[in-house]
């Protein structure tokens, strides 16, 4: 086993969509202590979208929570694949929840292990 | 052909008669004359009956039959039919001499050559009878249960072709026995299970038992209902010769509370996930705020507790919402009950049910106002006094309950207050408006703090959909 690898994700411009500010607030600080830029936090789909077309030329990445109260976040997930930006997604479900059309995108289950986020943020980004 | 060299003895017809009718020990052979008397009487007629030949010839032959029969002139209509169609058969309870009875099946026939009387040759089919018997009880029993319980019933070739179903499937159906029979039943059966509903045929034949769930037509609203369908073989030797029968099992409800429990074990487990996700977060941002271990300890086991108290109050609710005195109450309950009863605080407001997420979010922030008014403010002072009020506003596109927290009587000089500053006001003026929508102000006026809310509200408390 080798030892896993720092991520090194400082200086990217990731964005993140959760509806809980709590939540939210904890991971833009984690990431922000990496030397992340954090775009948002954004709490619904339409806030999401918003700051996915003011800034879409510079995301780098995405942080995406399925379950936003009463929406859910693919249409943001869409918008972001179609720009060929990376994301994944963190969730309260089980694997089966997720449409078949995302089954490969990464998922952090809450509460979220943000050493394992920033290492998947890390690969996706490299791969961009 | 017949060979005239062959000088062989053909036995002649009176006596091959007499040697044939002499070796039927089986079949009682005897004859009458035209008026019924005993003309003659072989072994097995001495065997089945009980009468002795010596006894018989010369006596009148109708004694085997039943009194009843005797009554109703049964043999005498026997002989008409016999001399008129040539035969009478016979199916009947006949009397023995010793008065028991037997099921006979006979046959009378007229003497043709001087129609001089007639001959009758009768056995034994007691045996029989009753297991045709026993097999009608059977049906019988089968109908009876078929026709009365509340599943529908039908008998089927082992390929799904039906010979019959039973009333309940015609009146749930509406469709007439005649419709159905054959692969007519499918018609009922919802057109997207009618596949799955063949193709379990095929595996029936392998496994000996038919199982499949689809919906069928209800005939009186068109509505589809959830059936569980079953068929066995009524003979296990022979599945592939024989009939099967089936019953069908209304499993519509069950299948509706099997549905809500799917959706209720992903809503449990999206709360749970999310309810570890915040204390998480509560706990990452207290070990930001905290300068110490201790710090930490009290601050995030108090933070803890606040968030316990909003998830009880949650779980006890109905239609998941929270009411929103009881909530300010049980916070300030939680910091000790100094000012409840001494007239220190006051709650006042209508009646406001609070959905889920808005209580959450509200609940954490008045616990951080409660710790703030115990440590430093109104609750921990002598002329301190705290007054929690709120209203409804409406004439808006969803209503909003305005909550004002109002501490009076503070000397703001106490030292401490700026500590709990920064996690408090973040919650009130950030995690409110972020999560809600609501409109804040937070103030350290001159006599307290002072704190405004405006969280818009549905009118129903909302139902998560999951």
């Amino acid at each position: 086993m080798s030892e896993p690898t720092q991520p090194n994700i400082k200086g990217r411009r990731l964005l993140i969509v959760e509806d809980d500010y709590l939540i939210a607030a904890d991971l833009a600080g984690s990431l922000e202590d990496l030397g992340v830029k954090v775009i948002g936090p954004a709490g619904s789909v339409e806030d999401a979208l918003d700051l996915v077309e003011s800034d879409g030329g510079q995301l780098d990445g995405a942080v995406l929570d399925v379950n936003l109260r009463d929406q859910r976040v693919y249409p943001v997930a869409q918008a972001l694949a179609e720009r060929g930006i990376p994301f994944v997604f963190t969730t309260g479900y089980d694997a089966v929840a997720i449409p078949e059309a995302y089954a490969s995108t990464p998922r952090c289950e809450k509460p979220v292990d943000k050493l394992q986020l920033a290492r998947w943020l890390s690969e996706a980004g490299s791969q961009k | 052909m017949r060979h005239g060299s062959e000088q062989m003895r053909l036995p002649s017809k009176d006596e091959l008669f007499e040697l044939i009718v002499e070796s039927s020990t089986d079949f009682a052979i005897f004859t009458i004359d035209p008026t019924g008397i005993v003309t003659s009487w072989n072994v097995g007629a001495e065997r089945l009956f009980g009468y002795s030949e010596d006894e018989m010839l010369g006596a009148c032959g109708d004694v085997i039959f039943t009194p009843e029969d005797r009554a109703a002139a049964a043999s005498e209509n026997e002989r008409a039919v016999a001399l008129a169609q040539g035969r009478a058969l016979d199916e009947r309870w006949h009397q023995r001499k010793d008065g028991s009875r037997f099921w006979g099946s006979g046959l009378l026939m007229p003497l043709k050559k001087n129609a001089s009387g007639f001959v009758k040759i009768a056995r034994d089919r007691s045996e029989q009878h009753r297991a045709e018997e026993h097999l009608r009880e059977n049906e019988e029993r089968f109908r009876l249960l078929a026709t009365s319980i509340p599943q529908l019933v039908f008998l089927t070739r082992p390929n799904g072709d039906r010979t019959w179903g039973s009333p309940q499937w015609i009146a749930f159906t509406g469709l007439s026995l005649d419709e159905s029979l054959g692969f007519g039943w499918l018609e009922a059966v919802h057109p997207d299970d009618r596949p799955a509903t063949q193709t379990s045929w095929e595996r029936a034949l392998e496994t000996g038992e038919y199982y499949v769930e689809h919906r069928i037509r209800r005939q009186h609203d068109g509505d589809y209902r959830w059936y569980q369908t079953r068929a066995k073989p009524l003979d296990r030797a022979s599945p592939l010769t024989n009939d099967w029968v089936g019953t069908m099992t209304d499993i519509h409800e069950l299948r509706g509370v099997q549905d809500r429990q799917h959706v209720l074990m992903a809503e449990l487990q999206h709360r749970t996930r999310n309810v570890l996700a915040v204390v998480q977060a509560i706990a990452s941002q207290t070990i930001r705020s905290s300068p110490s271990l201790e710090a930490f300890s009290t601050e995030f086991a108090s933070r803890l507790r606040a968030l316990s108290r909003v998830q009880s109050l949650l779980a006890r609710a109905e239609e998941h919402a929270v009411n929103l005195h009881t909530l300010v109450e049980a916070e300030l309950a939680a910091h000790g009950d100094g000012g409840m009863h001494s007239g220190k605080i006051k709650i006042s407001g209508p009646r406001v049910e609070l959905p889920a997420a808005a209580a959450q979010a509200l609940g954490l922030a008045l616990h951080e106002l409660a710790t703030n008014a115990v440590k430093y403010g109104a609750l921990a002072q002598p002329q301190g006094r705290l007054a929690v009020a709120w209203d409804i506003e409406t004439g808006r596109p969803t209503p909003r309950v305005t909550l004002e927290w109002l501490e009076t009587g503070v000397a703001m000089s106490a030292p401490g207050t700026p500590v709990r500053k920064g996690y408090g006001s973040q919650l009130i003026e950030r995690a409110l408006p972020y999560q809600l929508g609501a409109k804040t102000k937070l103030e350290f006026g001159p006599e307290g703090v002072r704190c405004a809310i405006k969280v818009p509200v549905p009118n129903r408390p909302e139902t998560r959909h999951v």
